[in-house]
């Protein structure tokens, strides 16, 4: 019932939103929104195991992803205020209502009990995110949501191809609903064949959202383009659609003998994607684009995490949650470093520390959150990967990636302290610096707080439900 | 009577990859859509009345009409008419296509399975092919436009096979398509310049 209530109250909202008479209104339908959604978590929480509206289902992963939009939803808001303030009253209610909508279908997709519903919210958010892509309305935006859109549709029906052959499983006669319940019945006895040909496309599919290799381009494109709070969500809480795909039918076939297969799949493409993403990162010229590459590395990583197994599957789910709450607050703060710098571009980036310490602060402690470098938290599942290895006997793996984050390490280390501190390189940008209250940087802190704290100590209701989520892999 | 229409449908797709002239492309795209509306009414037998005729409506009307009507106007607003100065000429591409029919046939062997007709199966195959093909090796934004339509058609094709069995994957299926026609082709499709290939602002 609750589910249902956030859905027509979302819808309602949304049109409202499109429709205000004022920016003023518009705000307090955002917050009205806000507070929804975080309502429907900790109803989440409370009733967790139980399926509502027949297609949706508060399941521990569900949950956990739900929980960390729901964190995220007053900072995006908020910043998305700021961002917006100067646009005109059309634009300002386009953008929120695209805003609420593309949450509302994140919600769908992440309590989505059957692969076909979850197709259904997936191609719907690439809808609502294309709106605020294209948001500032420049050739450069409209490039990037035709990429996005084109790329994201193409691997959509990729995905949708795998869910056809997923369908193929069924005998003849049954009623095939494509509910994970019913899928997990019949895998375990199906044609290896079919489940590997199932398995590639809907990886290949959905890594149009997770940002991982092969399809990454599109989110980095759309990453350095969007609007801060929307990148914010685009790296964090959009991916993790992306990865929640890849994770049920992953966690459908667990127990089938194509386990083995998958696992490579996912360490090929996990090792490929690092690759990738050590390379650029270190010729990146973009601080946004260098986030995306930074926001694909860790993808990769979460990848290589559920491929290696053991202890990887805990620290895959706990780096996805850790990494939206430090990525999203740097992206938070690239709205504040383009209104002090008036530029992306590294070579004009500089003495940001001076500027704006409030920022530089932010960005330096999002540089070591992000790193992984204690006392991040995001270094106690990254340990967690690394000893999966070793104790699976992935040399290999082991030896390729910590050459790669050793390289990424480098390049975003350099890269953030050029700009905290050394003088810019060329001058690009023109202009004094914005007046930005320092206040600005509040949530940021905050989020980036939490993933410290969660290198001292991981609360047991967080521990308990991520034990859930993946009670069903192997030990 | 399916049968013919299907080998129909892998012949227009050889012509895919000979064809120059991107009127002929929009040809093909209307055919594929009537193509597909004669398959889906001779194989959907046991899909509901109100089902099939959603199903003929959305070939007939949208793939056979609505969507070569806009490219159409895309392709008027451009006033390009040919589309190999910038792809890899036509003789290597028919060589590929050719050649990703036979992978499609082999792929569909190994794949036998007692719910899809395997013709069904290659073709679907070598749809999705020809589709990844034309976006692969073609560099104007109209051909990879074309080219997700043909990739949509494989898709459509596929859940025909399964679709006896499973009528809600097939309306899902067009649930793509109205999705894409709409957005893809009737406002950024509008928007962007579709005779060239200028889409490299964004880059490292």
């Amino acid at each position: 019932m609750m589910l249902l209530i956030f859905f027509i109250l979302s819808i309602l909202l949304a049109g409202f939103a499109l429709l205000s008479p004022g920016k003023a209104i518009t705000k307090g339908i955002a917050v009205v929104f806000s507070a929804s959604l975080i309502a429907l978590a900790i109803h989440a929480w409370i009733n967790t195991g139980s399926t509502e509206l027949s297609y949706f289902t508060f399941d521990g992963t569900s949950v956990l992803l739900l929980s960390v939009l729901a964190l995220l939803t007053l900072p995006t808001v908020y910043h998305g205020f700021i961002y917006t303030r100067y646009d005109t009253l059309k634009r300002f209610n386009i953008y929120h209502s695209g805003l609420i909508s593309l949450m509302t279908f994140m919600t769908g997709a992440y309590l989505a009990n059957t692969m076909t519903v979850l197709w259904i919210f997936v191609e719907a958010t690439t809808l609502a995110v294309a709106v605020l892509i294209y948001h500032d309305r420049t050739e450069i935006a409209l490039e990037a949501t035709w990429k996005y859109i084109f790329i994201c549709s193409t691997g959509i029906a990729l995905a949708y191809l795998g869910i056809l052959f997923l369908g193929l499983i069924y005998g003849r006669g049954d009623t095939p609903n494509l509910s994970f319940s019913s899928l997990s019945q019949v895998a375990a006895m199906a044609d290896p064949l079919y489940l590997k040909i199932a398995f590639v496309f809907v990886v290949v599919g959905f890594s149009t959202k997770m940002g991982l290799f092969p399809m990454h381009t599109v989110t980095i494109d759309a990453h350095s383009v969007a609007p801060p709070p929307v990148s914010a969500l685009i790296s964090t809480t959009l991916m993790n659609v992306g990865f929640l795909g890849i994770f049920r039918v992953y966690s459908l076939f667990a127990s089938s003998p194509v386990l083995p297969f998958m696992n490579s799949v996912l360490i090929l493409a996990g090792v490929l994607s690092l690759l990738v993403a050590a390379g650029y990162m270190l010729k990146a010229k973009h601080v946004k684009r260098m986030l995306a590459y930074s926001s694909f590395e860790n993808m990769g990583l979460v990848a290589i995490a559920l491929g290696i197994g053991g202890q990887g599957y805990y620290a895959a789910l706990l780096l996805i949650i850790l990494h939206s709450l430090a990525k999203s607050s740097l992206f938070y703060q690239m709205g504040q470093l383009s209104r002090i710098l008036h530029t992306f571009r590294l070579d004009e980036c500089g003495r940001y520390m001076k500027l704006y310490p409030a920022g530089g602060a932010v960005l330096l402690t999002g540089m070591i959150t992000i790193l992984a470098i204690p006392p991040s938290g995001m270094f106690i599942p990254e340990f967690m990967i690394f000893r999966a290895m070793v104790t699976g006997g992935q040399w290999l793996v082991l030896v390729v990636s910590v050459i790669l984050l050793t390289f990424v390490i480098y390049a975003m280390s350099t890269r953030i302290m050029h700009i905290s501190f050394s003088s810019p390189r060329s001058e690009g940008s023109t202009g004094q610096p914005d007046a930005v209250n320092p206040a600005e940087t509040i949530s940021q802190f905050v989020l980036l707080g939490l993933v410290i704290a969660a290198c001292f100590y991981q609360p047991p209701f967080l521990v308990d439900m991520i034990s859930r989520s993946i009670a069903i892999f192997p030990k | 009577m399916v049968n013919y229409l299907i080998v129909t449908f892998a012949v227009t797709l050889i012509y895919f990859a000979s064809a120059e002239r991107l009127s002929t492309y929009v040809r093909l795209i209307a055919l594929h859509g009537l193509l597909l509306c004669g398959i889906a009414v001779f194989e959907l037998k046991e899909v509901n009345l109100v089902n099939l005729l959603f199903i003929i409506a959305e070939t007939l009307f949208f793939k056979a009409m609505i969507l070569p009507w806009l490219l159409g106007r895309i392709i008027g607003r451009s006033g390009v008419t040919r589309v190999h100065r910038q792809a890899v000429p036509g003789f290597y591409l028919l060589l590929f296509s050719i050649a990703g029919l036979l992978i499609s046939v082999s792929l569909a062997r190994i794949l036998l399975n007692p719910f899809i007709n395997t013709i069904y199966l290659a073709i679907a195959l070598f749809t999705l092919y020809t589709g990844l093909l034309l976006i692969v090796t073609h560099q104007l934004i109209i051909s990879h436009l074309i080219g997700f339509l043909v990739v949509e058609n494989a898709v459509f094709l596929f859940s025909l096979a399964v679709g006896s069995e499973m009528p809600m994957l097939i309306n899902i299926g067009i649930l793509l398509d109205l999705f894409v026609g709409a957005l893809i082709l009737g406002f950024f499709g509008l928007k962007l310049k579709p005779h060239t290939n200028e889409l490299t602002m964004l880059k490292d």
